[in-house]
This record gives C-alpha cells, structure tokens and sequence, in this order.
C-alpha cells in the first residue's frame, strides 16, 4: 500500500508493473533533459546584452527544432506501445475471477471449479483492529495463488465502478452490462491494496479491494475452506 | 517506523525535484557522467578558443550527449541483465520442478537396463 505523502509509485508486485516502471523511470529522464535544456535556453536568454532586430528566419534551427522532438516521440512512443499489447495478453489463465462492483461493496465469484463467491466490504473505522488500515482493509479479501496467471471479468451491477490495484499495475472499468477482462501475474506472496477509481456515488470512497496472494497449496486450502462454508 | 521514515525522507534527493536519482537504475552514473563530459567538453572549448559564453553552450550540449548517451547504454545493458534474470528464476523453478523426469532441463542420462543373455 502507499505510505503517507508518497508522491512516487508503490513497489511492482506483477511483471507488468515491473514494465511500467522501467518505462516511467525512461521517460522520466527524458522530461528532466528537456526541463533542463527549457531553464538553460530561459537563463541564456534573460542574461545576453546580443539582440537582433532584424531576424527572419533560419533555416538551422527550424529543422532542428523540427527533428528533435520528432525524434524524442518516437523515443518515447516505441517501449509505450511495446507495453500497450504485453498489457494486452491473456496467457492461458489458471484462474478466473469475476469482481461486481455494487454500491459501495465488491463482490467475488469463483465460478472455474466449484461455485462460491463472498462480498468485500470495507471494514468502518470504528470497528478497526490493531494494524488494520483506515478506509482500505475489507472484511473478505480476494485470495488467488502466486505465480499464476490469473484473468479477472470485472462488470457492475448498478453504476460504474472501476477495480484498481496500482502494486499490480491494474485499472479496468465495471460497467453495467458489460464484461471487461483483465489478467496479471503476482510474482510475489502479499496483500495488495487497491480503490475504486470510478465516482460511484455517496460512499465512493469507501468500496476498497484487497488482493491477497498466497501460494497454491494454500490457496486450494483455502477455496475447500470457502466451498465448506458457503455449502449449506 | 518515524525514524525510518526520517531516514527515507533523508536519503531520498530528486534532481529539479522530479528526477529520483538514488532509486531509478542507470539515473545516477548516468548524471555523474554527464556533469563530468559537460565539464571536460566545456574546459576544452574554452582552452581551444577563450570564448568564455559560448564555453557554457557547448558544456551544457556535452551534458545532455554524455547523460543520453550513458543513460540508453546503461539501461540496454540493464534489461538484458532482467531479461537473463527472469530466464535463471524459470529455470531454477523447472529444476527443481522436473528434476530426474523426463522434462529436465539438464537431461540427466538415465542408467541402461543389462541386457540379457545372448
């Protein structure tokens, strides 16, 4: 989860994060040269006693400043667009999870081998205990295994919404009527914290998700121990 | 947790406030090497032609050659490093996964059953 006053992102938990990060650190470079070729050009300009009335052209820098940024576009464009469609592969998924965004709530289903599914609601403020995060822990956490791949249908079941977890570089939009997919990879065991990116109404802020990864063995224990519970 | 905190606050440094130089790979050689080919491109112009304005100039374009031109080194030779990294982890894993079947990256020879009597 983010840390108070954290302006940078969280740690990557899936590949595809990991990518994003490499592109923004490249990115970023690219901004700070041209911020401080920008001050440069500005300081040079604000201290020379040169000026010349009668200036129409130049060829030179016109193709120069022309070129250049064309050039840092493409700079830019290629390793984006190479993420783009990484982001857009499904590799033969273990798991299928489907997430309802409901107000103010989200709901799981496990529909791949036996059916069960839980609601996620976020835990009040008041009933808290100790170490549990303010406005983010929910009282049923989405548990799937590491190392799989994992494809989630994300859809709504009133309004929009949109389920996000940022360490797992994921945004997808819920959508009444609609069935989005998304699928990732968690490399790691963790609990993962996300919010709910789309106004959903009064308690928008207030419909959290947490993903919990945990290995495979104990993830079978775990949906035997949810298909028990749900059985009547 | 506050003094890691403090700590975390005190070590972090971001050039023009963006640039995260101690946490972003190839960021920091890649700065050193271009104040230090902005220095040494400056000092040499100026040497060569004592034309004390046009010095800055030519320094500051030895900065951005120099740190593009370490920062794309830097980072080409970083993602071979990752994409090497991530074959290693998948081979460790099918290792110990697969070790002695037939599947095993090492091919480990099994021994040959004796033949019988001729």
């Amino acid at each position: 989860m983010a840390h108070p006053s954290q302006l940078g992102f969280q740690d990557a938990a899936s590949p595809v994060m990991e990518e994003l990060l490499h592109f923004h650190d490249h990115t970023l470079m690219i901004v700070f040269l041209i911020s401080t070729l920008v001050l440069y050009i500005i300081m040079a300009m604000v201290t020379t006693k040169l000026t010349n009335k009668f200036i129409l052209d130049s060829q030179e820098i016109e193709i120069i400043w022309t070129l250049l940024p064309a050039l840092i576009l493409i700079l830019i464009a290629l390793p984006s667009l190479r993420i783009l469609y990484l982001m857009d592969e499904v590799n033969d998924p273990h798991l299928t999870v489907k997430a309802l965004g409901h107000q103010w709530y989200w709901s799981y289903e496990y529909t791949d081998y036996n059916n069960f599914g839980f609601d996620s609601y976020m835990v009040p403020t008041q009933d808290l205990t100790p170490g549990q995060f303010r406005l983010l822990d929910v009282d049923h956490r989405m548990v799937i295994p590491t190392e799989s791949p994992v494809r989630v249908l994300i859809t709504a079941d009133d309004v929009l919404h949109s389920w996000a977890v940022p360490s797992l570089g994921i945004k997808m939009d819920a959508v009444p009527g609609r069935l989005n997919q998304t699928a990732f990879i968690v490399s790691r065991p963790g609990i993962y914290y996300g919010q709910c990116s789309e106004i959903c109404g009064a308690n928008h802020s207030f419909m959290p998700i947490v993903v919990e990864a945990i290995p495979l063995k104990h993830f079978e224990n775990w949906s035997t121990l949810m298909l028990e519970n749900s059985s009547p | 947790s506050r003094s890691k905190e403090e700590s975390e606050k005190e070590e972090g440094f971001k050039l023009l406030g963006i640039l995260d130089v101690q946490r972003i790979p190839c960021a920091r050689n890649a700065i050193l090497h271009g104040a230090g080919g902005s220095l040494t491109t400056g000092m040499l112009y100026f040497l060569a032609t004592s034309r004390v304005r046009r010095s800055f100039d030519v320094g500051f374009a030895g900065f951005m050659l120099t740190t593009l031109g370490s920062w794309f080194y830097c980072r080409i030779n970083n993602a071979k490093l990752r994409v090497q990294q991530r074959f290693i982890q998948e081979g460790i894993k099918n290792k110990i996964v697969y070790e002695g079947s037939v599947l095993d990256p090492i091919n480990k020879p099994k021994a040959e059953n004796p033949s019988g009597p001729s």
